[in-house]
């Protein structure tokens, strides 16, 4: 057993963090990365389309019919045009959760429950379609479970993205398999919890009361306990901590 | 080439020229590669975690203000992206899978001189080595992460308290009690076992 006095802990400890020889392409690769990721958001940005109606959102779609937004009436048009932005700044990795309602009248009873159960699978995560099944109240109807996560109106704001296959299969999606891949990438590397250095406040990424945190203010949490530790306080309107991610 | 200050090097980046980012990736690469490492763990976490910082580096060049050193300013980028990573990978993980790497792959292979008895050293200083390494990596697998980050920054590259404060936007003095307390929980797990 050695003891461990100021000196030999700090030896130590430069030691171990001592440089090492960084990956030879790291500049390139990251030149590359960035034109991909541009575009990608662009691309997309250039197909949505979002429909409400005066209850939240009740169609999100890519590529079909012109992209934009559109409504019955005004405040419909104001709720397409509110899920529009909530979904740029969910491609762009700025939201973690969405505000807007979803108006899921018009669709079939099994199917909602579905859909609701599907909200609750918070960002970054996955579940299974049994998984699914079982908390929509039918564990034997699990192929029905996958047909009705296939015909989300909604899509993105009701993540049928994030359920996968038993044994981590990627399932299906209506977008196609690159896209969910992409998404739930997108997922992984998003910070769920910011906090300011000018207030020390923590919100969930994407909180409304927030004003938007300047770059050189953002500070990444892994926990609400971790951003207490070092002297941040929840904030009060997105409660991070209280909830599992869902809107 | 003419060599550029730090802050001079941003304007250009800020401007679109490519080299001037790859100069500052060859500047900077190595020590945010090693902060990274010692995060979380695998080398190919690390890389990805840096490429995801050197991009921010890029896209957000135009909201780099002077009166950041770059290299704070880079850390903070770079603790914000592990810290995330950390979120999603329990402490006991990162140790174990460090340690199984090092374990096969011991750096003091090449070490050796010529003759028996200087291999035999060779090997017995390797093994030490990966021992205290592995010794390190448990202990450091116990400090809470926000300590944890603010270690690896102190001794990958000296950041004095005022920078790392700048850097995961704290006060000076919880810089000062973090670190204590990542020192003494160290101390203790490597002295205790």
């Amino acid at each position: 057993m050695t003891t461990h006095d100021d000196r030999s802990l700090d030896l130590l400890l430069v030691a171990h963090f001592r440089p090492a020889v960084a990956p030879a392409d790291l500049a390139s690769g990251v030149l590359t990365r960035a034109r991909s990721d541009a575009a990608r958001a662009r691309d997309l940005m250039r197909r949505l389309h979002v429909e409400a109606t005066p209850h939240g959102i009740a169609r999100v779609d890519l590529g079909k019919g012109a992209p934009g937004t559109s409504g019955s009436n005004a405040s419909a048009r104001r709720l397409a045009d509110q899920g529009w932005e909530e979904l740029r700044q969910y491609f762009e990795g700025r939201r973690t959760f969405f505000d807007v309602p979803v108006d899921l009248d018009a669709t079939p009873e099994f199917q909602r429950r579905v859909l609701t159960t599907a909200v609750t699978i918070p960002y970054g995560e996955a579940r299974t379609y049994s998984w699914v099944a079982d908390h929509a109240g039918n564990p034997r109807a699990v192929r029905a479970a996958g047909t009705a996560l296939g015909r989300n109106p909604v899509p993105f704001i009701v993540p049928c993205h994030r359920v996968l296959r038993t044994g981590g299969g990627l399932g299906g999606y209506y977008f196609g398999l690159p896209m969910k891949e992409w998404l739930l990438d997108l997922e992984r590397h998003t910070p769920i919890l910011e906090g300011s250095a000018t207030t020390r406040i923590v919100c969930r990424l994407g909180c409304s009361a927030s004003p938007r945190i300047r770059p050189e203010n953002r500070v990444v949490f892994a926990a609400v306990e971790d951003a207490r530790s070092v002297g941040y306080r929840p904030c009060r309107v997105c409660r991070p901590g209280r909830t599992t991610g869902v809107a | 080439m003419t060599e550029f200050s730090d802050r001079a090097l941003m304007r250009r980046v800020a401007a679109g020229e490519e080299p001037a980012f790859t100069t500052l990736v060859d500047r900077y690469g190595p020590r945010l590669f090693v902060v990274a490492r010692r995060l979380l763990g695998s080398p190919a976490d690390a890389e990805d975690a840096v490429q995801r910082t050197l991009l921010r580096c890029l896209t957000g060049a135009r909201s780099y203000r002077p009166a950041w050193a770059v290299s704070t300013w880079l850390y903070r980028i770079l603790t914000n992206v592990c810290i995330d990573q950390m979120r999603r990978r329990g402490p006991a993980e990162a140790w174990r899978r460090s340690a199984s790497r090092d374990g096969a792959a011991p750096d003091g292979r090449q070490a050796g001189g010529g003759g028996r008895r200087s291999r035999a050293i060779a090997r017995i200083d390797a093994a030490d080595r990966i021992h205290r390494r592995l010794d390190l990596d448990r202990a450091l697998a116990r400090v809470p992460r926000e300590a944890r980050l603010l270690l690896a920054l102190r001794y990958a590259d000296g950041l004095s308290y005022s920078e790392l404060a700048r850097a995961r936007g704290i006060s000076i003095n919880t810089v000062k009690s973090q670190l204590a307390r990542g020192k003494s929980i160290l101390r203790a797990a490597l002295e205790g076992e």
